[in-house]
């Protein structure tokens, strides 16, 4: 392994973040209208000349761009127009639930996609196979806000296994393990609406690169030394079919706000996409920027991390260097 | 004994079971649950407050006003009675001596005083101040205010919509919007703030168990987010949600109680006055002969909606003008219209003058209606009807804050809008024609050309006889009909449902909470 490459790669990384600081501050300013405009000029308050000109004074978003990065290595990522609160404070209450969804959806069809890929390349040219294939090809281009709807209405109205909005009960009085199960009850539709919407993009990736690697010679050779199948399968050739799910995994984290926008929407979950959306909605510029930063920032940060997991994974990536 | 043993158990329980049956129930509900598609309004403040109505009424359960309204009319609040001396243009006060705040202290005059004082140098934007000369109080519990001149919407105004703040908090306080204090929410009101996450969109009140107009009948009462507020209502997760009309038949089905509000909200087209052609009165009126109103209540609502008086106010407003001018649907009325303004046909059978086909860009929106957004197709109807007398359209669905952006900037031909606060007071007439009262709007026409309209206008806000401001009312609807700056499209329905087994009556509000807010959360539905 060399350094020297590792050192260039940060540095790239460390460049991209800078431009993405500099996105963050001017994207969010392109955006037709403004916060008074938004906020004031269809509601129930009819202000006056001088009334909108006051408030105009503080709420433009006028901040240069030398005082935007003073701000951002301060720590001080600004005040909502809107909620009149830290924007930090916001990022944080919303960030929690934002990773319990999509950070467990994402494991999930992950998880499942990989051994259910695995499977089904091991039996390739079989019923369970071709039948496999097929549903999660349909499955596949069933979208969020279909399934979310169905789900909705089949176990919340008619049933009534499931609730129907929130992250939890809201301020219900009862102990920690039933707030945690409480959480999870909540949790249950949103979350089987996003790894239905995910697991068969891994399921036929795993599946796709697994056939790849079940036709090379190690493994003809694992086969052919008697060793058990489960061992062929998950030690010798799965572990090579691996990284392109791992590169998967970290192209994904860039939907972890706009991707989860409709299930959030769809059963009111608390969660970054919705305080994102909300924010536009009004032209909270201050919020919009922090969102879109933090987020932005995630995004580079975990594939940082995994150009240096990648060498670990796969040994040849760190060769080739 | 044995055999004692069982008729002695059967005696003991029938006994528990009598007692039980005798032991007068608690009436006192646990909690009440609402929901909405939006979750947060804001800081239940008068300084934090969002500017619309679900933002007012989360701020209303925590403060009262000097009066309020219920299914009926105004009634006794903080203020146990009212008056107005002419000859002083001053409105007395005498306050119900019971009140007290959340951390209670007793309400007294002193604290109407300071509000007014407060609001004097740090407005609170949804009443209007600049009327009052000074308030004053007469001893603990009378406070009279002084009017510099009449102001005809004093009562639905300071009355009926202005917070009473308490002094001994915010008379230190220099930057109320920033605040934070828990003390920022001591009010008056039924219920006490506990807590709002801006994450969840999700609130918690606490019953005032000193409240001056007895004790709440719900212990607790929390706001929801809810994507689907419908099927919240059927789940049994909220108490009370705003619903489609078509869904009320299915809903009494299932025993819920169904209401309708009366028709305080307008569907409405805004027109660039300032631009040819639409600078042209005749051309606006073709417009409205054009447009068939019933065609887009049924074709985008189902029939669910009334079609709207051009002059603004509905029927239902105590000040609706009967005679005022209408333009029924009339295609060929309105083509002879378009032809008397020197435009011709071409070869499209679109018309065109000099040359130049006449195109018109229709803006079109999801608009926000009671604090859901909703959405229609009355772009695709009246572009299909303005196409059909030759107009040439090109329609235009934008996210609604950018053709807001574009109509208060005058960057538009036409464009469809929304508003309630048509029940209440007729002020809303000035703020919607006016740019004295509405420069702030998108809702509001803008429209200062006309010099009696501008006049009257002037007029019904000084004019503290109910009668002689009618008549005012009046002539200005006919005259914003016959200049027809804007088309007031139809009243939609709009319609909730609660299950009556929670306990709680929900109502609409006769003109609507507070200006003619059109929620039927009244916090009169939850006092004894």
């Amino acid at each position: 392994m060399k350094d020297g490459h590792y050192i260039k790669l940060t540095a790239v990384y460390f460049f991209a973040g800078l431009v993405m600081i500099y996105a963050s501050y001017i994207l969010p300013k392109w955006l037709p209208g403004d916060f008074v405009t938004a906020m004031y000029s269809d509601s129930n308050v009819t202000l006056t000349v001088e009334q909108e000109a006051q408030i105009r004074a503080c709420c433009t978003g006028k901040e240069g761009l030398s005082r935007y990065l003073i701000n951002l290595l301060s720590l001080k990522w600004g005040y909502s127009y809107a909620l009149l609160t830290p924007v930090s404070d916001l990022i944080l209450e919303a960030l929690p639930w934002t990773l319990l969804l999509f950070g467990g959806a994402h494991a999930a069809s992950m998880l499942l996609g990989f051994i259910f890929g695995v499977e089904a390349a091991w039996r390739r040219g079989g019923w369970v196979e071709k039948i496999s294939v097929g549903c999660m090809t349909i499955i596949e281009g069933v979208p969020e806000i279909c399934t979310g709807v169905v789900l909705l209405i089949i176990f919340a109205l008619f049933l009534g296994w499931f609730p129907a909005s929130g992250g939890e009960t809201a301020y219900a009085v009862q102990s920690t393990v039933n707030r945690i199960l409480d959480v999870g009850h909540h949790l249950v539709l949103p979350l089987v609406t996003l790894v239905l919407a995910y697991f068969p993009g891994n399921f036929l990736l795993t599946r796709g690169s697994m056939v790849m690697v079940l036709k090379e010679q190690f493994v003809q050779t694992a086969r052919a030394k008697g060793l058990p199948p489960a061992r062929v399968r998950y030690a010798h050739a799965a572990r090579n079919a691996l990284l392109p799910m791992f590169t998967r995994f970290g192209l994904r984290i860039a939907f972890m706000v706009t991707g989860v926008l409709v299930v959030e929407t769809i059963y009111s979950y608390p969660g970054m996409g919705t305080l994102l959306f909300k924010a536009i909605g009004v032209r909270d510029l201050p919020l919009i920027q922090g969102i879109v930063l933090f987020s932005s920032l995630a995004v580079l940060f975990v594939n940082l991390a995994m150009e240096f997991l990648y060498g670990m994974i796969d040994p040849r990536v760190r060769y080739a260097h | 004994m044995r055999r004692l043993k069982p008729i002695l158990l059967y005696v003991l329980s029938a006994c528990l079971i009598i007692f039980i049956s005798i032991t007068p129930a608690s009436s006192q509900i646990r909690e009440i649950r609402i929901g909405d598609s939006r979750g947060d309004w804001g800081y239940p403040n008068p300084f934090r407050h969002y500017p619309r109505g679900p933002g007012y009424i989360r701020m209303s359960w925590v403060f009262d006003t000097l009066i309020w309204k219920d299914q009926n009319g105004y009634i006794p609040a903080l203020a146990q009675s009212w008056s107005f001396d002419e000859e002083s243009l001053c409105f007395i006060f005498k306050l119900n001596q019971e009140a007290r705040w959340h951390d209670n202290t007793p309400l007294t005059s002193e604290d109407v005083v300071f509000t007014i004082e407060y609001f004097k140098k740090h407005p609170y934007r949804w009443i209007t101040i600049d009327h009052i000369d000074r308030a004053s109080a007469e001893g603990l519990y009378s406070v009279r205010i002084y009017l510099s001149k009449p102001y005809s919407a004093f009562i639905p105004d300071i009355g009926g919509t202005m917070p009473i703040i308490p002094k001994h908090i915010w008379e230190s306080v220099e930057t109320p919007e920033t605040y934070n204090d828990p003390k920022a929410f001591t009010g008056s009101g039924p219920y006490v703030f506990r807590d709002f996450n801006k994450a969840k969109g999700i609130y918690l009140y606490e019953a005032f168990t000193d409240y001056y107009q007895g004790r709440p009948k719900a212990d607790r009462l929390i706001y929801i987010r809810s994507g689907k507020p419908m099927i919240s209502l059927q789940t049994g997760e909220v108490a009370i949600a705003n619903i489609k009309p078509n869904m009320a038949a299915s809903l009494k089905e299932k025993g819920m109680i169904v209401i309708k509000d009366e028709r305080g909200w307008n569907k409405k087209l805004m027109i660039n006055h300032k631009k040819p052609p639409f600078n042209n009165r005749n051309f606006r009126h073709a417009m409205a002969y054009a447009i068939n109103r019933q065609e887009i209540i049924d074709k985008s609502h189902l029939g669910f909606g009334t079609p709207a008086s051009c002059g603004l106010l509905s029927i239902d407003h105590e000040m609706y003008n009967p005679e005022t001018p209408s333009y029924p649907h009339d295609a060929r009325k309105a083509v002879k219209i378009i032809e008397s303004l020197g435009y011709t046909r071409g070869d499209d059978g679109y018309f065109e003058k000099d040359g130049r086909p006449l195109t018109v860009e229709l803006l079109s929106s999801d608009i926000t209606v009671a604090g859901e957004r909703v959405a229609d197709r009355d772009g695709e109807v009246i572009k299909k009807q303005l196409e059909h007398i030759g107009i040439s359209m090109n329609l235009v669905n934008m996210e609604q804050a950018t053709t807001d952006s574009r109509v208060k900037n005058w960057e538009f031909d036409i464009a469809i809008s929304g508003h309630g606060g048509i029940s209440g007071d007729p002020r809303i007439l000035n703020e919607m024609i006016s740019s004295r009262y509405g420069a702030g709007s998108v809702n509001s026409a803008r429209y200062d050309i006309n010099p009696e309209l501008n006049r009257l206008m002037e007029a019904q806000m000084l004019e503290m006889d109910q009668q002689k401001r009618k008549k005012i009312v009046y002539r200005i609807q006919e005259l914003y009909a016959v200049d027809l700056p804007a088309i007031s499209l139809y009243y939609p329905d709009s319609m909730a449902a609660y299950n009556p087994a929670r306990g709680i009556c929900w109502f609409y509000t006769k003109g609507g909470i507070s200006k003619g807010i059109p929620i039927p959360q009244n916090k009169m539905s939850l006092i004894k």
